[in-house]
């Protein structure tokens, strides 16, 4: 019986032998093709109130578009004191081009600006490279490098994790660490690590793209950074509660 | 209470609509080939068919279809379907083994369209995909489809257009034997298929830029503490542990799930409760059809027991079971026989415990019987990781391979040993399975500790032998990955957008085809224009046009590459294959 299907087999193939490769004619359209997208995300806008019963409104946002590897980004955070009359403190602004390097890493380099909103004073311009995605135990990353027009090389680490509480809603806890490899005279920044910022923020979806939250931060200056506060009698550390809204479009 | 009052009066209305004009109301309605009554070897032939169903039921050797979309009524709401023929899900086709069909699809949508039989044998340039077959058809343009219909059983048809299918642009196939013999006294079609009031690209969108978006049965705090009670502090935490650290969730069991998608009975929600009809003491054949997007289902019809026929349309060795797993595109013919005068629920529910839709089959219309409960959240344990059989993980929990492994028939796959090259698949893959192993003899994720029988792949014997029984001569293997966080999935580490040219299979040759899910979800492959013998160990193998894998699961496939020319090989979960899990086969 074996031998019969074999035969009945290959009588089949003698038979079409006239087949011949198929070139797909260029002019049609591709079966699959590459999608490109983007996304605008609004981590935290919030308003803070400091235990020096200071108001700050802040935000911290990220733009990006593209395709699975290459991504263009812009990143932007910032806070504005209320009622104290000075311009609005721009953390960071950077426009970088990305390029995904491992499943969860993507490896950032463009340009950056920073310093206080206003014609009168400088801003900080600088190069910047970052380390972007998500590190083993899930926790979302952003760890920079930026070096200044001076040559002055300073780093800044980012890290949130999110506990869900509910199905929509979570505990986030985050950290920002700050520092700087050499001093900046220009931009009154000592070597060494400047700051540390924790915060733990408890978020409640309204819907995946809208979920205002409430939570609470503390910060504090740093190595030469606090002695250079102590110095000026300013506090090292402050405290404060926040409210706001992460979204998404 | 009022709302009582007005149900009942509600459930009078629908009792005297149905009773009054079944044939009136469900032509009214999507899918009018879904009619209660089903068929019969009394209205076997294609006239009566015709009077019965209308456009309906579509056979012969012409046939017209006109895709258009169009205001339907549909899950509940009012949306914009993809219609064929006025209907979403389209006509029933209806076609007879040996004769010659001629399809004319004219195309009345505002983008180009086509139509995939799927599991069809026929010529590759009838088959129907945009940009290997055919270069599509234009709006306004009508193709001819002509090939001779060399096969029988149940199938089905959809849009390979972007993500046309999504929007109901599906319909059944039927090919009877050319004696015209169903096997029962009656027969219905049981199509299933997911529907969404979102546009499809925007589905796709929430996949990639925000992982996890529809999935709302994730692991909280109070699993935690349910997991430290039951495994106590360290085990529980080491667990988590794991899957933290390889950045996995354990509960990602479907990407897109009840929380957008409403699931559909032949067209209908369940709350339609779409009838199917018998009478005592006949047998029925139900012919089962997965035409979702992106949903497994688990189909069983509590207190009846399950003949299965036919796996892809091909007649298997009859074996009985209480449940079927039906992954994305596959068919399955059962035979079953009700008792007395009895109703029965049909009850499909999507294998992440997200949704279910159900129907009835009873002597009566209107009736119906009670709903089973969805089953809690599944999760995935360590075989899904592909560690299955590694010592170290002991203790934890259990795979159902360990546990069977005593009495595992050997199959051929589980001789070839899989290697992975130092750096993984690239970027796009953001797991490898270091073990992957053989799982044709496990249910699937949900349904390990169920107590009845569940189909399985082991189950499947083929009822004749297949004409080419040559050894294999050419091994291809082809790894199924993905990187879940950017919704990249791929063959190989790479889209279908990176890859430089086809897969070839040399014409004439008898293929093995070894594939290795080295991701963490399910994926039902899809080889165009040839059959796919699976080697599970029985004589003769069953064949199947959709071959499902379970995470960290390999599986051999014998192919015989008897049909020149390319063909399309891509996962058929839509956003999958979207996303670039798509090959070419070139035949040559």
């Amino acid at each position: 019986m074996k031998i019969i299907n074999t035969i009945a087999a290959w009588s089949i193939v003698v038979v079409c032998s006239t087949a011949v490769a198929q070139e797909i004619p260029s002019d049609w359209p591709q079966p699959i093709k590459e999608s490109y997208t983007g996304r605008v995300l609004f981590d935290r806008v919030e308003y803070t109130r400091t235990d020096d019963e200071e108001n700050v409104g802040v935000w911290d946002m990220v733009g990006w578009y593209g395709g699975d590897t290459y991504r263009l980004y812009f990143k932007s955070e910032g806070e504005n004191k209320q009622d104290d009359g000075e311009p609005t403190d721009i953390e960071r602004a950077e426009l970088l081009v990305s390029k995904l390097i491992m499943p969860f890493w993507e490896l950032q380099a463009g340009i950056g600006a920073r310093g206080t909103l206003s014609s009168g004073t400088n801003m900080e311009n600088y190069a910047v490279i970052s380390f972007y995605g998500l590190a083993p135990y899930q926790f979302e990353m952003d760890n920079s490098l930026m070096i200044n027009e001076d040559g002055d090389i300073s780093f800044a680490v980012e890290a949130e994790y999110e506990i869900r509480v509910t199905q929509t809603s979570y505990l986030q806890p985050r950290l920002a660490l700050s520092g700087s490899l050499s001093k900046s005279e220009r931009f009154e920044r000592p070597s060494g690590f400047n700051s540390v910022r924790l915060g733990l923020r408890y978020r409640v979806e309204f819907s995946r793209k809208f979920s205002p939250y409430v939570g609470m931060y503390w910060s504090r200056n740093l190595g030469n950074s606090a002695d250079a506060a102590r110095l000026n009698e300013e506090s090292v550390s402050e405290t404060g509660f926040v409210f706001g809204a992460r979204f998404w479009f | 209470m009022n709302n009582k009052k007005t149900n009942e009066r509600r459930r009078f209305i629908k009792k005297m609509t149905y009773s009054g004009s079944a044939l009136a109301f469900t032509n009214s309605m999507s899918a009018s080939w879904a009619n209660p009554i089903g068929r019969t070897k009394a209205t076997a032939d294609a006239a009566d068919l015709t009077t019965n169903y209308g456009d309906g039921v579509v056979s012969g050797n012409t046939i017209d279809l006109t895709v258009a979309q169009q205001s339907k009524r549909i899950a509940g709401g009012i949306s914009n379907p993809i219609t064929v023929n006025g209907l979403s899900p389209g006509p029933l086709i209806r076609l007879r083994e040996g004769q010659s069909v001629n399809i004319n699809v004219t195309n009345h949508l505002k983008d180009s369209t086509s139509i995939h039989w799927h599991g069809f044998i026929l010529p590759f340039n009838m088959d129907g995909v945009p940009g290997i077959a055919f270069p599509g058809i234009e709006p306004n343009a009508t193709f001819s489809y002509q090939f001779d219909v060399k096969q029988n059983g149940t199938y089905w048809y959809h849009s390979h257009s972007g993500l046309q299918e999504q929007l109901g642009h599906l319909g059944p196939i039927i090919i009877d034997p050319s004696d015209g013999d169903i096997g029962a006294d009656r027969e219905h079609v049981i199509l299933l298929s997911d529907w969404t009031f979102e546009d499809p690209h925007t589905v796709f969108r929430h996949l990639k830029v925000a992982e996890g978006y529809y999935n709302y049965q994730q692991r909280t705090i109070k699993d935690t503490v349910a997991e430290i009670k039951k495994q106590g502090l360290m085990n529980a935490l080491k667990e988590r542990a794991m899957w933290a650290e390889m950045r996995m969730n354990p509960r990602d069991i479907l990407d897109v799930t009840g929380s957008t998608y409403t699931y559909l009975m032949n067209g209908r929600d369940a709350s339609t409760n779409w009838t199917a009809l018998y009478k005592p003491n006949e047998s029925v054949r139900l012919r089962l059809i997965n035409g979702s997007a992106m949903t497994y289902f688990d189909f069983r019809i509590p207190g009846l027991e399950m003949m299965v026929v036919a796996a892809d349309g091909q007649p298997i060795k009859p074996v009985t079971v209480d449940e079927i797993r039906i992954a994305v595109a596959e068919t399955y013919d059962v035979i079953v026989k009700p008792k007395g005068a009895t109703a029965y629920t049909l009850y499909a529910q999507s294998m992440d415990r997200s949704g279910y839709v159900r129907g009835t089959l009873s002597t009566e219309l209107g009736a119906q019987v009670k709903i089973p409960a969805l089953r809690a959240m599944p999760e995935r344990g360590m075989a899904a990781m592909g560690m299955g059989s590694m010592s170290s993980m002991d203790g934890m929990a259990h795979s159902a391979t360990m546990d069977m492994s005593t009495n595992k028939k050997i199959v051929p796959v589980e001789n070839i040993a899989i290697e992975h090259n130092d750096n993984g698949h690239g970027v796009g893959a953001s797991m490898i399975a270091s073990n992957p192993t053989s799982r044709l003899d496990e249910p699937g994720i949900g349904l390990e500790d169920v107590e009845h029988r569940v189909l399985l792949y082991s189950d499947l014997v083929g009822a004749n032998p297949w004409p080419d029984e040559r050894e294999p001569s050419q091994t291809i293997e082809l790894h199924l990955t993905g990187n879940m966080e950017r919704y990249m999935w791929s063959f190989d580490g790479l889209k279908f957008s990176e890859v430089k040219g086809p897969v070839n299979f040399k014409y004439g040759e008898r293929i093995r085809l070894i594939l290795v899910n080295d991701s963490m979800m399910d994926h039902p492959i899809h080889l165009h224009g040839m059959w796919m013998e699976l080697e599970n160990g029985n004589y003769p193998a069953p064949r199947k046009h959709t071959i499902s894998l379970k995470p960290s699961e390999k599986v051999s496939l014998l192919i015989s590459a008897d049909a020149p020319g390319n063909w399309a090989f891509h996962c058929h979960l839509l956003y999958h294959m979207e996303a670039g899990m798509f090959r070419i086969v070139s035949v040559s």
